[in-house]
């Protein structure tokens, strides 16, 4: 209870704090928006009048916004200038900050992309079944919070490194290539397809716009719960090491 | 002459500082290499699909997004750490002053400053998917269109540099207008045929933000029979294009009057 207040207190302030900055969220937008748009025209280039085609891209710019992961900029730059000291000292878990920080970038992303995602679909003429819609609201929740864990894990790497930008960027091409963007899963060769479902890329993107176009079963919500855990377990043992190594800044 | 020899001075400076850590320069080297496997392997995704991308073959298109490589690299080496932060560091901080109090032209320091040399892998990992893609198609390139290839990839290149600089001198303007970052991001619809976009979506990447230009006119002159009016078209928009950023640098410069007044 004290700790979902802590987090609410966290999405608020750094909420009211990302206010001013309203260009550079729009900037933000294009670009989470830009690569499923891109997707969106190539892959209706290549199968050209399918619905699920159309379906499937502008529900990916809605889950790529609402999972959009920033930690290798808001934590791994508190390791560098050593803004995390006077974290560590405080009465409550680190993970607070950073966690409510992406909080608070998502609704304003969502602020500004959702309207977007909204006019894309107008355009492009997507419908979608309500039914299949709300079967995909707890797979995009699990898909926020993994994508959350897979980008916190990476960039805790800045406990020792200084190339946490690199780091991530490497995985958001994995995420990138098996999560949904590049292809809908569907349409990734079959000895991808196989490996692409398994791995935790397609569970952090690609599925919740899979089951709000009706393509794939809400099944899949246990290999994301399963994955959660995995990353949240790992991200524990990654902290407390990661921690026992930090220096502050000067010292 | 002069500004050759500014130029090569402060890329050598940049480069010296960034064999320094010779650990990110095979970090970098790395990065490059997975995103272009990435890049390759969403073609190969593609073309497993389909025969051709808006009538475009799979090694055209292999051209394409060698040359999309290419100009990546050099607008990462050159444009993005000189041109992406100007609003910023330029105008608010005020380093344009001390720009504008050096004997060389101020548009030129602004532009030329520094350099990301290590992102340059990108441009020679570009090059070897340009030439592989050509050396595959039925009917191999001559010297004649690896020429105008050329022609084209320089003028694409100045074509970036000027959109660029049109962009960060809107910050004389609104200099909370950070222009680049959105830029950046449209940047990534060149990495396709431009033929896949719409009819209206094409004009606008042809004469507004000439992104049609960048890789997709290059690359067709490898693949395709040299089109001369393409050609043409190219060196006007670049023409133009840097016509227009000289043309709004001087006007911004002229509203200047420093970072604290």
């Amino acid at each position: 209870m004290r700790t979902g207040r802590l987090l609410a207190l966290a999405v608020r302030r750094q909420f009211l704090e990302w206010a001013g900055t309203w260009w550079f969220t729009a900037s933000l937008v294009v670009n989470y928006a830009i690569g499923p748009l891109i997707g969106l025209v190539v892959w209706s280039a290549v199968l050209p009048g399918d619905a699920r085609i159309v379906r499937y891209f502008v529900a990916l710019v809605a889950v790529h916004l609402l999972t959009a992961s920033f930690e290798d900029y808001t934590f791994a730059e508190s390791v560098y200038d050593g803004k995390i000291s006077a974290r560590l000292l405080e009465p409550q878990p680190v993970v607070l900050g950073p966690a409510g920080e992406n909080l608070a970038i998502r609704l304003w992303l969502a602020l500004f992309g959702l309207p977007l995602t909204v006019v894309v679909a107008l355009v492009t003429g997507a419908t979608y079944r309500w039914q299949d819609v709300l079967l995909a609201l707890p797979s995009l929740v699990l898909a926020a919070v993994l994508r959350f864990l897979w980008t916190w894990l990476l960039a805790l790497a800045a406990f020792w490194t200084e190339r946490v930008h690199a780091i991530v960027a490497l995985g958001n091409i994995l995420v990138f290539l098996l999560g949904g963007i590049a292809a809908p899963l569907a349409d990734l060769p079959a000895s991808w397809q196989s490996v692409a479902s398994l791995l935790p890329f397609h569970a952090m993107l690609g599925l919740p716009a899979d089951i709000a176009s009706g393509t794939l079963p809400a099944s899949g919500v246990a290999l994301q719960a399963g994955w959660c855990v995995v990353f949240a377990l790992a991200a524990v043992v990654v902290w407390r090491s990661g921690v026992r190594r930090y220096t502050a800044v000067g010292a | 002459m002069k500004l050759l020899r500014l130029f090569a001075t402060s890329f050598s400076l940049s480069l010296r500082q960034a064999l320094a850590f010779r650990a990110n320069l095979v970090f970098d080297a790395v990065l490059s290499v997975v995103a272009l496997a990435s890049t390759i392997a969403t073609v190969l995704v593609i073309f497993s699909r389909t025969t051709t991308l808006a009538g475009w073959t799979r090694l055209e298109v292999l051209v394409l997004i060698g040359t999309f490589e290419l100009l990546s690299g050099v607008k990462t080496t050159f444009v993005d750490p000189n041109l992406a932060g100007f609003p910023t560091r330029g105008v608010r901080e005020g380093r344009l002053d001390h720009h504008l109090l050096q004997p060389a032209p101020s548009m030129f320091l602004v532009s030329f400053a520094t350099a990301a040399p290590l992102a340059g892998v990108q441009i020679l990992l570009g090059l070897g998917v340009v030439f592989a893609g050509a050396g595959e198609l039925p009917r191999f390139p001559g010297a004649g269109a690896f020429c105008v290839w050329a022609v084209l990839v320089a003028a694409a290149t100045v074509t970036t540099w000027a959109v660029g600089m049109i962009f960060a001198s809107l910050a004389f303007w609104a200099p909370k207008l950070d222009l680049h970052s959105l830029f950046g991001n449209v940047w990534q619809l060149a990495r396709y045929p431009a033929d896949i976009y719409a009819r209206r979506l094409r004009r606008v990447f042809t004469y507004v933000l000439p992104l049609a230009l960048v890789a997709s006119a290059p690359a067709r002159t490898l693949a395709r029979p040299v089109d001369a009016l393409l050609v043409r078209g190219a060196m006007v928009t670049t023409a133009a294009a840097v016509l227009v950023a000289i043309l709004v640098w001087r006007t911004g410069l002229r509203r200047y009057t420093g970072a604290s007044s």
